[in-house]
């Protein structure tokens, strides 16, 4: 009797070890795979605070957000097959081209940027496929380019000339409109919402001529004036001293009061 | 007597007289070469007085002839011109005062129609043919007359160019798309369906209504993204 039990208790731990065993190997296994078809890129750049970082992707996700220090810190999860990456400072520009370091190249996995800037710095992002998305940025310009598809978002935005363009997607604005400034948002096919200070002072031009589908929330009033039997909302908002442009030409368009 | 003015046996008068004649007739000139080549082959002897050079005695009398008959154009010139003058002083160039107003009216109409067609050319902008507005009565006439172009011909000619660049591009796309990934190909193929409907559907809505100024603007609009879309994925 004692002897049964002593080789139930035996077997008992061989399972237990076995199991144990077995999922150490797992995990170990797949985190080495996952190192193999992911690499880790990352550099930092002193930089003054008018910084412009001029960033060109191929495909992937980047996401650029404002910080308190004066340095530019870039970091890249790279998708196999792994992209060239040469990151060059230039008289106050830090530039990043992917399509240009991987030309000629059959095949380029994604890459996947996250890049911290300081608040006051310039933005000028562009991928051919993927997302885009900047946040605490308030220098002189912030613009955001997707060749195809992909959604942009831009939040907590300061800067006077702003540009979001895609194809397919949606583009989501949350900012302040500055005094003369040019803010441009162009979409194909996607909903484009703006969301600003209600005592901000634009001109408007809103164009949506398939779906005709402009809301103006608490920015429609007697200075708004619905033209071109409803695809176009023309007007102006308190001084006027801005430009706001939204076209979307199979997509709908809102103005949210911030 | 082309013989005894040749062998210098006319008085000064009578030369005078030859030399006027020769300034006008060709024929009598030819005559006098002639004689003089004749003078010149009927020397006897190489022992006697030096012959004379037909060839610079001709020259010699050519020059007399020359210097006469520019003298003569001269003289007919300053002739003219005091005709002219005289005619002027006289009164004949005058003009009335309804002629003069006349003239004065033309000139300030051409140049008011100058200056319009030039002004209209550098405000408008070129680029982008979808501000056209309705055309006026004056841009109507200034069509017909060719002088500008009518906002159609100026968005076909716009498409044009537009097909061109996008035609141009395309093939640039045709050679890189094979050594694209898959999920590369599906989003390039699913964005430019995307502006290919759009621009169908403009393309339409123009057909039917040429002066749909805003789908003027939106066509050029897919068709710029179109541009792009295909000059940007031909890089990769």
């Amino acid at each position: 009797m004692i002897l049964k039990l002593r080789q139930l208790i035996r077997l008992s731990a061989i399972i237990k070890t076995t199991a144990i065993v077995s999922v150490v190997f797992f995990f170990a296994t797949f985190a080495a795979s996952e190192s193999a078809a992911q690499k880790r890129f990352s550099k930092l750049y002193p930089a003054g605070k008018n910084v412009r970082l001029q960033l060109t992707n191929r495909s992937g996700t980047v996401t650029v957000e404002g910080w308190d220090k004066d340095q530019v810190q870039i970091s890249a999860y790279l998708e196999a097959p792994a992209a060239n990456i040469i990151p060059q400072s230039l008289s106050g520009t830090i530039l990043i081209n992917v399509v240009k370091d991987n030309q000629g190249r059959n095949e380029v996995g994604n890459v996947n940027f996250t890049v911290k800037v300081p608040y006051t710095s310039s933005v000028d992002i562009e991928t051919r496929v993927g997302n885009l998305n900047v946040s605490n940025v308030r220098g002189g310009l912030v613009r955001a380019n997707i060749s195809s598809e992909g959604d942009i978002t831009l939040t907590n935005i300061g800067a006077s000339n702003v540009a979001a363009e895609n194809v397919i997607g949606d583009i989501f604005f949350d900012g302040e409109i500055q005094n003369g400034g040019n803010y441009r948002f162009v979409s194909m096919r996607g909903n484009i919402n703006v969301r600003i200070p209600f005592n901000a002072g634009f001109k408007l031009v809103a164009t949506a001529p398939s779906t005709r589908n402009i809301s103006l929330g608490a920015f429609s009033g007697g200075n708004m004036n619905v033209v071109s039997d409803g695809r176009r909302v023309i007007g102006k908002n308190g001084d006027g001293a801005a430009t706001l442009t939204v076209t979307n030409q199979r997509g709908s368009i809102a103005l949210i009061r911030r | 007597m082309m013989s005894a003015y040749l062998d210098l046996e006319l008085d000064e008068a009578s030369s005078e007289d030859v030399r006027a004649h020769l300034s006008v007739c060709l024929d009598c000139v030819g005559v006098c070469k002639d004689l003089a080549n004749l003078i010149d082959d009927s020397r006897p002897d190489e022992d006697g007085p030096l012959p004379p050079n037909p060839q610079a005695l001709w020259l010699r009398i050519n020059n007399i002839i020359e210097g006469e008959v520019n003298a003569e154009i001269a003289k007919e010139n300053k002739a003219k011109v005091a005709e002219l003058a005289a005619a002027a002083t006289k009164g004949r160039w005058h003009l009335s005062f309804p002629q003069l107003a006349s003239a004065l009216f033309g000139i300030a109409l051409v140049s008011s129609i100058l200056t319009f067609i030039g002004v209209r050319h550098y405000v408008q902008p070129n680029d982008d043919f979808a501000q056209s507005s309705e055309p006026t009565v004056v841009d109507r006439v200034l069509g017909k007359l060719g002088l500008v172009e009518t906002p159609q011909q100026l968005r076909k000619r716009k498409m044009e160019e537009r097909e061109a660049a996008i035609a141009y591009w395309d093939k640039r796309v045709q050679l890189r798309r094979g050594q694209w990934d898959a999920h590369l190909r599906d989003a390039f193929d699913r964005n430019l369906n995307e502006i290919n409907q759009a621009v169908s559907e403009y393309s339409l809505i123009l057909e039917e209504n040429p002066q749909d100024d805003l789908s003027g603007e939106m066509l050029d609009t897919a068709l710029n993204e179109k541009m792009e879309l295909l000059r940007e994925f031909s890089e990769l």
